[in-house]
């Protein structure tokens, strides 16, 4: 009843009406996106009638009897699925880029297997023969992009669900998932002789149930340390004063910079801190640190107690009038652990009204001049 | 012997008497057979007698290969029978070499070791490669004298028979420092801090070149160790940490004080220059050199060279004369500095006026988008002759 053609802009027409609405719904000036929408549908309406209308122009396709022999065209979704990337692309360009390119990719891709799927119909009067030319054509580009979404959805379904559940039970999830994979596979490299509506029977389940459960465990939210720690600013690593987050990297010392050679290592033992500068075999209060030049230096925690190396860099003019501190800071160190902090100076000493220093927040008459040239 | 035959040994006569005769070259100031520090004649030890080794393997093999070029020629004799195999002869030269080899690894990893040592370091010097000069700041070292950091650039200063430690590193490329007469090469990298050990026996100018490839003016990245006795290096340390002295009221250096603080500090820092409301002017560098940094000024004319030490501060009389005195003068007349009848007021003139065209720089304003209109180098400033007197008048003053 339907042909391809009316097909597309049929679907064109719907899902312009429908983007349309929920567009009018949730933005505010809303009036010239919709105009653009209703037009469209309004357009493709007409065309779709006219497709109907001439049977896409093929007038005799519904008029005469098929000829003896000649099988029947396989249905397509591929109009469809080209409308809605067409509305995605315009839905796209008037409210949020990511729907663009969703759109313009649906659009590609339908664009593309439709093309072929007509062009393969069109070889031979042979459906299965036709079907294989589809297939050389278009398989070694649909298996490697649907095992890739194949692939995307379980693994954000399973980062979904470690990040929701606590530490514990991730680790349990994680070794009994890993087990199952490890035994459901090792049963199917055993047993060749399983059925194949089996096999894909289980995987698809399989991948179903991690789909379910991430959605569950995105909709349920991160666990509370997380949601504590984002609060804390720990990711972006704000903290440079006294206060104490909770949730900070215990293992912060791994970090590359580490493995590069500092200009001096800072150490808090007993309450004192001390520098002692590469090269040199001796303790210092006073560090000479390299102009307007990126380096490193360590804090090394020998202390009884948690602690964070906090770096004066100066001050800075943010407006007009209004100077504030530059302080560069390691995370939290754990007792015995070390952190490596790397900053500039771009002035030398005299330019600074107070000297550039290194101090522990709460530890009061301690600390270690930094001196630029 | 035929008359192709004088001719060809002519040639190579001539060939070899040339060869011969440039290593007798007297002003060879990176000359790598003359060392002068203790690492570098540790380097030294080694490649003596490697190099007479590895000098009389090539004179046998040479020989050798002339021997049977002569003896086996083609005469038009008949096919001499042919052998497949030597055992005792192919295993006699795998092992021969492989010995040979393994003695001088012995001796290298031994040398390596040794030069490697700054657990006895007695001075430290931070010194920064930047395109296209090197910087050297010293920390506060108050056993020697050094009370508050010194920067300087160009030269570096050491006090004779001390072990000094470099600490080197960059702010842009890689680059590489090499004194030849004091020790090897160690490269300054980006990020990193690379230590080099240096010492020298007497009083002197060592120069060196940057040896690692770093963009347009690596040809022009020089620098200099100057070597001063104790007394002289203390005097040296007392005038680096003095701040420079304005100069007197309604002369010409006072007026080219005025052009510096309009047009060179913005780069160039000079301690102890204030503002014209009193407050000291502090160089900004940062916002206008892509490395971040650019020459302190401050002691110019105690040092004898300029633009990356690739050209001379001193005339070519008073340059022959500092670098030409014995150990025993040379401190005394370095420390001398710059005086204004010494003054290369051509080459530091034609700086002034156009740097670039001098030195090449990346100092096209119009190319300068991939450094967000940052210059590599210095840029031609479009100073007018008026200007450029009373620049020179100014930095004249800047003992």
């Amino acid at each position: 009843m339907f042909t391809p053609g009316s097909k597309f802009f049929l679907g064109l027409t719907g899902f312009s009406l429908a983007v349309c609405v929920l567009y009018i719904a949730l933005v505010d000036n809303a009036t010239g996106g919709a105009v653009a929408l209703l037009s469209i549908a309004a357009a493709s309406g007409v065309v779709a009638g006219l497709s109907l209308f001439n049977r896409d122009g093929e007038v005799a396709v519904g008029d005469t009897a098929a000829p003896a022999g000649a099988e029947q065209l396989s249905s397509s979704m591929w109009p469809l699925i080209a409308s809605v990337g067409f509305v995605g692309v315009v839905a796209g360009l008037i409210t949020h880029p990511i729907v663009f390119f969703l759109g313009l990719i649906a659009l590609l891709a339908a664009g593309t297997e439709w093309l072929v799927q007509s062009w393969s119909e069109g070889a031979s009067s042979d459906k299965a023969y036709n079907a294989s030319l589809r297939g050389r054509m278009l398989h070694p580009l649909e298996f490697p992009v649907l095992a890739l979404v194949g692939l995307g959805i379980i693994i954000l379904s399973f980062s979904r669900v470690m990040l929701a559940v606590s530490r514990d039970a991730g680790a349990i999830i994680f070794i009994v998932v890993g087990s199952a994979v490890l035994f459901v596979g090792a049963i199917f490299a055993l047993k060749p002789s399983l059925k194949k509506t089996l096999v894909v029977g289980i995987c698809v389940a399989s991948a179903v149930g991690i789909a379910a459960s991430g959605i569950a465990a995105a909709s349920n939210g991160l666990r509370d340390d997380l949601v504590k720690a984002k609060k804390e600013h720990h990711f972006s690593h704000k903290e440079c004063g006294e206060e104490e987050g909770e949730h900070f990297d215990h293992l912060a010392e791994g970090t590359i910079s580490m493995r590069s050679n500092p200009i001096a290592t800072i150490e808090l033992r007993d309450g004192k801190l001390t520098a002692r500068e590469l090269g040199v075999d001796k303790v210092t209060q006073t560090i000479t640190f390299p102009r307007s030049n990126d380096a490193t230096i360590i804090f090394r925690n020998k202390d009884e107690r948690e602690a964070r190396l906090t770096a004066y860099l100066g001050t800075k003019a943010v407006q007009d009038g209004v100077v504030e501190e530059v302080l560069n800071c390691t995370q939290m160190i754990g007792i015995d652990h070390e952190q490596a902090l790397t900053f500039k100076i771009a002035k030398p000493s005299m330019a600074s009204e107070k000297p550039y220093t290194l101090t522990v927040p709460g530890l009061e008459g301690q600390s270690i001049e930094i001196m630029v040239p | 012997m035929s008359a192709k035959t004088r001719r060809i040994v002519a040639g190579v006569s001539g060939l070899a008497a040339t060869s011969f005769l440039a290593s007798c070259a007297k002003d060879a100031p990176q000359d790598t057979w003359q060392p002068k520090g203790t690492n570098a004649k540790i380097i030294d030890d080694l490649q003596q007698p490697v190099f007479a080794i590895a000098g009389v393997i090539g004179v046998i093999v040479f020989c050798a290969v002339v021997y049977c070029i002569i003896k086996f020629r083609d005469r038009g004799q008949a096919m001499p029978e042919q052998t497949h195999g030597k055992p005792a002869l192919e295993i006699g030269m795998t092992i021969l070499p492989a010995l040979i080899l393994a003695g001088v690894g012995v001796f290298t990893f031994r040398t390596v070791f040794d030069l490697s040592k700054t657990s006895d370091t007695q001075m430290v010097v931070n010194v920064t490669g930047q395109q296209w000069w090197w910087e050297y700041d010293y920390p506060a070292q108050p056993e020697l004298g050094i009370t508050a950091p010194i920067i300087t650039s160009g030269q570096m200063v050491i006090p004779v028979g001390t072990k000094v430690l470099l600490r080197e590193t960059s702010r842009d490329v890689i680059h590489s420092y090499w004194i030849p007469a004091l020790n090897g090469k160690r490269d300054a990298v980006p990020g990193r801090v690379h230590t080099l050990r240096l010492d020298a026996d007497k009083p002197g100018i060592y120069a060196g070149q940057c040896t690692e490839f770093c963009g347009l003016s690596h040809a022009n990245m020089r620098m200099e160790t100057i070597a001063l006795s104790k007394e002289d290096f203390a005097a040296w340390v007392a005038n680096q940490l003095a701040d420079a002295k304005s100069p007197a009221e309604n002369t010409l250096a006072k007026e080219g004080e005025a052009v510096f603080l309009n047009q060179c500090v913005r780069c160039h820092q000079v301690n102890g220059l204030k503002k014209a409301d009193g407050t000291p002017a502090i160089a900004a560098p940062d916002e206008n050199v892509w490395s971040g940094a650019a020459p302190n000024l401050t002691h110019l004319m105690s040092r004898n060279t300029f633009g990356g030490a690739s050209w001379d501060l001193l005339n070519k009389k008073c340059r022959a004369d500092v670098w030409g005195a014995s150990s025993e003068t040379v401190g005394k007349k370095y420390l001398a500095g710059v005086s204004e009848e010494c003054l290369n007021q051509t080459d530091l003139r034609r700086w002034l006026r156009n740097a670039p065209a001098m030195k090449p720089m990346y100092a096209d304003p119009t190319q300068l988008s991939s450094t967000n209109g940052k210059y590599r180098g210095m840029p031609n400033l479009g100073l007018s002759e008026d200007d450029i007197d009373k620049l020179v008048a100014y930095l004249s003053t800047l003992k």
